[in-house]
């Protein structure tokens, strides 16, 4: 599958004014997204795809460099994504309620780790040297089981880097999807080697951009990206709906190497 | 009946480009009238008028210059005019008395000339006065009356328009004036100062208010844009560029 993209940032002061303008444009009211985003790195798998070295022979060097460049060469940054609500946050944790083996609170709201529902998101780099002024690339999202992901992660090659928390309202404009999304980040200043359990109270979570302002982010999700008609239809709804909020904000291309998912 | 001479015929010809040129910039002052929305600018309207203006002066001074040969020519059909498809036309050249549309026109006129006369001659307006100070000639007791009599109305008819005193005008006090830029860098109050100061900063307002409907002029094309910024005195910039965000998005961290 292909997307098409577009962004604009929003600072603060408009976004609320965005928020209604968006409502009235689309005839819906926001839909409110909180989504817990990790971001695992691919890593080679040290001695996996080492050449053998001094007896091989000539005729495998080619298919071998092939097979190396290959397999080393798309190792990629992805993303695993779980919806989360806003009672999740600074919930307590299922197990260790269930280590204390007191029940005196049994209605309070826990956050389930062992039943988060997950998602992979792989997002290709935005294709180059396309004429077209919207961000292009190639896309798949599949569900993950539930839980931790952890185990089944690292058994792909996939190292944990970090993680943070998409906060946005969701639109949707016919076939355009608009998110109005800002990154937050988790307070503590240390990078944790595994997906938190537990997470800290909402107001706790410190925007990335300290002015507050706002992402929006248009996209039009293409299942035949070969198809250049497609594609280029679904541009120019892009365009469209850039045209109908030209006066509000500037919706463009972004910049390609922002969005390089390519692992180095 | 003698043929008219080359001179005759070229001053008919004169005429005839002045009515062309005439007709032409009635036609262009209507067009923009009726096709220019919002309506031109005044300035532009008053540069129309004041070349039809001069069109017409133009036009009356070679009626009037040329009156003698006007009224003796007499136009007839020669045998060579095409009467049967140039009917409409020969009987425009032929006919003696004035089109109904046009008597009417002329009627007007006239009687507008008439009115205008003698109130313009009753009241005796500012330019007036001074026309006929500088001649030297005393007003009589009846008209210094009259001057008096009008003045004082028309005078608190034009105060009348306006709000007078304080710091700010109505127009800016119906915008709000925490919005006004005074470009002062005290704090305007809301209320009457002394008399000096008011009336320097009456200045200063005005000044201020030139400056706001200019930019009023100039957000036409670009509309919402400018109203955010009024409505938003203190608007932050994000401090992290859209790149970096998208970055931090795709790899988790800030580079």
């Amino acid at each position: 599958m292909h997307e098409v993209l577009l962004f604009a940032s929003v600072p603060a002061h408009q976004h609320y004014e965005l928020l209604q303008q968006l409502a009235g444009l689309t005839a819906m009211q926001p839909r409110h997204c909180l989504e817990r985003r990790l971001i695992f790195k691919a890593y080679r798998k040290p001695g996996l795809m080492a050449g053998r070295t001094g007896a091989s022979q000539d005729i495998q060097s080619g298919d071998l460099q092939r097979l190396n460049k290959m397999l080393n060469g798309s190792m990629y940054y992805t993303q695993v994504v779980g919806p989360v609500t806003e009672k999740d946050f600074g919930a307590a944790i299922d197990s260790d309620m269930h280590m204390d083996g007191t029940d005196e609170k049994p209605e309070a709201y826990r956050y389930d780790y062992e039943h988060q529902p997950w998602r992979l998101e792989f997002r290709d780099i935005p294709e180059a040297g396309t004429r077209s002024a919207v961000t292009s690339r190639q896309m798949s999202s599949s569900s993950l089981p539930s839980g931790d992901v952890m185990p089944v992660m690292s058994a792909w090659g996939y190292n944990f880097v970090n993680e943070h928390v998409v906060e946005g309202d969701l639109f949707v404009h016919n076939e355009i999807v608009i998110f109005l999304q800002r990154v937050l980040q988790y307070p503590t200043d240390q990078e944790p080697s595994q997906p938190r359990q537990q997470m800290p109270p909402l107001k706790d979570m410190m925007p990335l951009e300290k002015s507050g302002s706002y992402v929006l982010q248009a996209s039009i999700t293409v299942q035949d990206g070969s198809n250049q008609e497609t594609m280029k239809l679904a541009s120019q709804h892009l365009f469209g709906l850039r045209e109908q909020l030209k006066s509000v904000i500037r919706l463009e291309q972004a910049d390609r190497l922002s969005l390089d998912t390519r692992a180095k | 009946m003698s043929k008219p001479t080359q001179e005759q015929i070229k001053i008919l010809e004169q005429s005839r480009q002045r009515l062309v040129q005439l007709t032409r910039s009635l036609g262009s002052l209507i067009s923009s009238l009726h096709s220019s929305d919002p309506l031109p600018p005044w300035s532009s309207l008053q540069s129309q008028a004041s070349i039809i203006s001069n069109n017409l002066l133009s036009v009356s001074e070679q009626l009037s210059e040329q009156r003698d040969l006007f009224t003796s020519l007499v136009a007839y059909p020669s045998p060579e005019y095409p009467g049967r498809t140039q009917a409409p036309t020969l009987e425009q050249l032929l006919r003696t008395k004035l089109d109904p549309r046009v008597e009417d026109w002329v009627a007007r006129g006239r009687a507008a000339g008439s009115d205008n006369g003698p109130s313009q001659s009753t009241i005796p307006s500012p330019s007036r006065l001074v026309e006929a100070e500088s001649a030297d000639h005393k007003l009589s007791e009846a008209e210094l009356a009259q001057l008096w009599e009008w003045a004082p109305l028309e005078a608190n008819q034009e105060a009348r328009r306006r709000n007078w005193g304080g710091n700010y005008t109505l127009e800016e006090r119906e915008m709000g004036i925490e919005n006004v830029v005074t470009g002062l860098k005290r704090q305007l109050e809301d209320d009457l100062g002394s008399d000096e100061e008011s009336e320097e900063e009456d200045e200063d307002d005005g000044k201020e208010e030139m400056d706001i409907v200019g930019v009023h002029r100039k957000s036409v094309g670009g509309g919402l844009e400018f109203d955010i910024a009024v409505r938003h005195p203190h608007p932050v910039k994000p401090f992290v560029p859209l790149d970096d965000i998208l970055k931090y998005m795709t790899t988790g961290r800030l580079q």
